[in-house]
């Protein structure tokens, strides 16, 4: 073991199924956010200005583009002679193959993996969530409390608190009670799904709940519980800044047009803690004496001669002569052709919007999924 | 174009372009958004096939270094071939150094000797276009001539390319010779600088060039030499902007902003490659309004901006006014600030309130680092 040394693993299998046809070719980690960013750039990217460098991303899930977007790890800097990013899908062996069941199940797959990296302390990560976060000051909380566990946790709404792992803590940050999606909760802190654990307690803990037919191998569900039940040094690290879990077409819609708002917290200009992503290599974007922006972001590659007014733009999009878009997000390679109007919308990859096409209204608070099939009310 | 290596000669004569290449040559100018001038060449031998690349510099190599780095951008960290950069040495033959590029090349020519292309590339970095060498290439190799030049048939009625070299040809259209265009035609042959050389042929003219020591620069070294050899010509037809002047410079910036140029140069023949700088979108904010203008990535913009090209990173406040300009990399304009005619080096910064006024024909340039304030304030 090497002392103090921690590496990721990056759960990035999921689906998102509630997130409809923007998961249809991608798996949640992969779907696009912020203008030309996919949702794991962010914790690869935390990975990378937290100093960690060795990361295994867990895959399943539909992973072409996920894997090709990874690549070797050269976008966040984590391609490296010793360690860098490893992508580990699941694998065949003596016994047959087999899918990752769950995420404890995940990582208890590559124990192997973990255990030649030797690593004093194991983080384990999701790929489908937006935040920027030092893993190192965590791990240096988790030190200070000599834990065997440290969770993340953040507070929510208190009406909220019926979708997330719910956490009670007393006044030293242990945590007391884990309850997992509650009715009446009596806490609002909630797991953001990052843990670190001492791997030698971590690696008991996974071969035990493998040889229990009745777990759902998931670190939320038994995992952490069963440490609960056992009396395991458990501690909450009070997380605080903008962190979301785009679950669904209108909370996506929602966390982008968070970026276009004065309050937003998530400062993607901090070149302090930059998100690093794969890159195009488009000429800069350009906007015709013909059109009108306020309060938009727009990426590379893009000609612009319409009107634009609280608009999340990825790269190369062409908006016509007097389109109009409004309250949207529009992925890349998307065309708005003359005199369409797009209101509160999300338009996927490469879609034409035609001429005198009208979606959504400037009226209506409906959010609308666009793709060259078919639009989805969310 | 396995076959042919490349070679970027950066000894240009940068003395015309005042305070812009005071720390740097001509190559290394920032231009079109988010680009260097030698991104063009280096970007045109990648994308046409060219895998091995000496890159010659003059004694400005701070920033040379900093933006080639290994070559990754351009697909250039290679084990085989790639990118290798070659400097002016010193401890020679400092005492009777000449002037030119010739013992460069000459003092490098193991480079050259024990490569295993048959054929050599040379090119300037300053004839901006985007370029598909594989046309040239092959009439070269059809013509079964030692020397190929390329070539662009241009109309200069302002007197643009004075200095340039002029090609003549025969009243059969064949080669006859090559000088210094001044501007006697307003019709006439430029050449872009860019020749395609047998190796044997290259050495031949280069050690006779050392023997005889009638040259200082290699382009006067194959002059001499040209009536010995067999000479093709290679017209090449698309967008060629020389940067030799400030007024060409800022004629070159401004040209992008019509879309059919737009189009040539960064997509006619596969796209430029440049270092990445993982700047988030640019951010188009209440009072933003902007008109015919290129913008690169990472700005946050609340003022008005006309016909301009405005960097990677850089700040716009509210209330500012900035028309016909070039405003580089991470320059800070603050509010009510009025640019016209103006270029702004990287990482200037302009302070609130300030007017600056330049000339269509000679515009205003703030050096690299500038703070401008009001007279009497700090």
């Amino acid at each position: 073991m090497k002392e103090g040394k921690m590496i990721a693993m990056l759960l990035a299998g999921g689906q998102g199924s509630r997130l409809k046809l923007l998961t249809k070719d991608v798996a949640k980690p992969a779907v696009p956010f912020g203008g030309k960013y996919r949702i794991i750039d962010f914790p690869l990217s935390n990975c990378s200005n937290s100093n960690i460098f060795d990361v295994g991303i867990l895959t399943q899930y539909k992973p072409y583009q996920l894997n090709s977007h990874i690549g070797i790890g050269s976008s966040w800097d984590l391609d490296r002679p010793n360690g860098g990013v490893r992508v580990l899908p699941p694998y065949t062996n003596e016994q047959g193959g087999r899918w990752y069941k769950g995420t404890a199940n995940a990582i208890y797959e590559n124990l192997s993996f973990i255990d030649e990296l030797d690593p004093e302390f194991v983080l384990i990560l999701s790929g489908d969530h937006i935040y920027k976060m030092d893993y190192s000051v965590m791990l240096d909380f988790h030190l200070e409390k000599n834990a065997d566990v440290t969770v993340s946790v953040i507070e929510v709404p208190w009406e909220e608190t019926n979708r997330f792992g719910i956490l009670k803590i007393d006044a030293d940050q242990l945590i007391t009670e884990f309850l997992e999606k509650p009715k009446n909760a009596t806490s609002n802190l909630a797991s953001m799904g990052i843990y670190i654990f001492n791997w030698k307690s971590l690696r008991d803990y996974l071969i035990a709940d493998e040889k229990n037919p009745d777990s759902e191998n998931d670190f939320g569900k038994n995992i952490i519980p069963n440490m609960t039940v056992d009396g395991k040094k458990m501690y909450a690290y009070k997380f605080q800044g903008y962190w979301k879990d785009v679950g669904t077409i209108k909370s996506y819609w929602e966390a982008n047009m968070d970026l276009l708002s004065d309050e937003n917290t998530l400062d993607l200009y901090d070149r302090t803690w930059k998100i690093y992503s794969k890159n195009k290599h488009l000429p800069p974007h350009y906007i015709s004496a013909d059109a009108h922006v306020k309060n938009s972001m727009i990426n590379e590659g893009c000609v612009i001669n319409g009107t634009l007014e609280n608009a999340m733009l990825f790269n190369e999009i062409h908006i016509e002569k007097n389109a109009v878009v409004k309250n949207s997000v529009i992925l890349s390679g998307v065309v708005v052709e003359e005199g369409a109007s797009v209101y509160n919308a999300v338009i996927m990859e490469n879609v034409v919007v035609e001429s005198g096409t009208k979606i959504g209204s400037p009226d209506s608070e409906e959010v609308y999924l666009v793709s060259s099939t078919n639009i989805i009310k969310s | 174009m396995k076959n042919c290596l490349g070679i970027i000669n950066m000894s240009e004569n940068d003395s015309t372009m005042g305070a812009l290449t005071q720390n740097r040559p001509t190559a290394m100018l920032p231009i079109a958004g988010r680009y260097r001038v030698i991104d063009f060449v280096l970007s045109n031998m990648v994308n046409s096939g060219i895998t091995g690349i000496g890159v010659f510099t003059g004694n400005k190599v701070r920033s040379v270094m900093d933006h080639l780095g290994s070559g990754q951008p351009w697909d250039l960290d290679r084990k085989l071939n790639g990118l290798f950069v070659f400097t002016p040495t010193y401890d020679y033959h400092s005492i009777h150094r000449k002037i030119g590029d010739l013992e460069l090349f000459f003092e490098n020519n193991s480079f050259v000797k024990y490569a295993k292309q048959d054929y050599l590339l040379f090119s300037k970095s300053y004839m901006l276009a985007n370029i598909d060498y594989n046309e040239a290439f092959k009439a070269f190799l059809e013509s079964g001539a030692d020397i190929s030049i390329v070539y662009k048939k241009v109309k200069d009625k302002s007197n643009a390319f004075l200095g340039c070299d002029k090609i003549h040809f025969d009243d059969d259209g064949v080669f006859e010779s090559i000088g210094t265009n001044l501007g006697m035609d307003i019709e006439f042959n430029m050449s872009m600088e860019m020749y395609f050389i047998k190796k044997s042929v290259y050495f031949e003219i280069l050690y006779d060039a050392v023997e005889k020591g009638n040259a200082n620069y290699l382009k006067q070294a194959i002059f001499n030499n040209l009536d010995k050899y067999k000479v093709h010509t290679h017209e090449f037809k698309g967008h060629v902007f020389p940067i030799n002047t400030i007024k060409n410079y800022f004629n070159a910036n401004m040209g992008i902003l019509k879309s059919d140029i737009e189009k040539d140069l960064f997509f006619s023949n596969g796209h430029i490659l440049t270092k990445v700088k993982d700047e988030p979108s640019t951010y188009y904010k209440q009072n933003a309004k902007v008109k015919n203008s290129f913008v690169a990535n990472g700005c946050i913009i609340d003022g008005y901006v006309e016909n301009s090209i405005i960097f990677r990173g850089v700040k716009i406040d509210k209330g500012c006014i900035i028309r016909n300009s070039i405003v580089m990399q991470k320059s800070d304009i603050q509010e009510n600030v009025h640019l016209n005619y103006v270029i702004l080096d990287k990482r200037a910064k302009v302070s609130k309130g300030v007017t600056l006024i330049g000339d269509p024909s000679s515009p205003y340039i703030a050096s690299k680092k500038a703070t401008i304030t009001r007279e009497g304030e700090q």
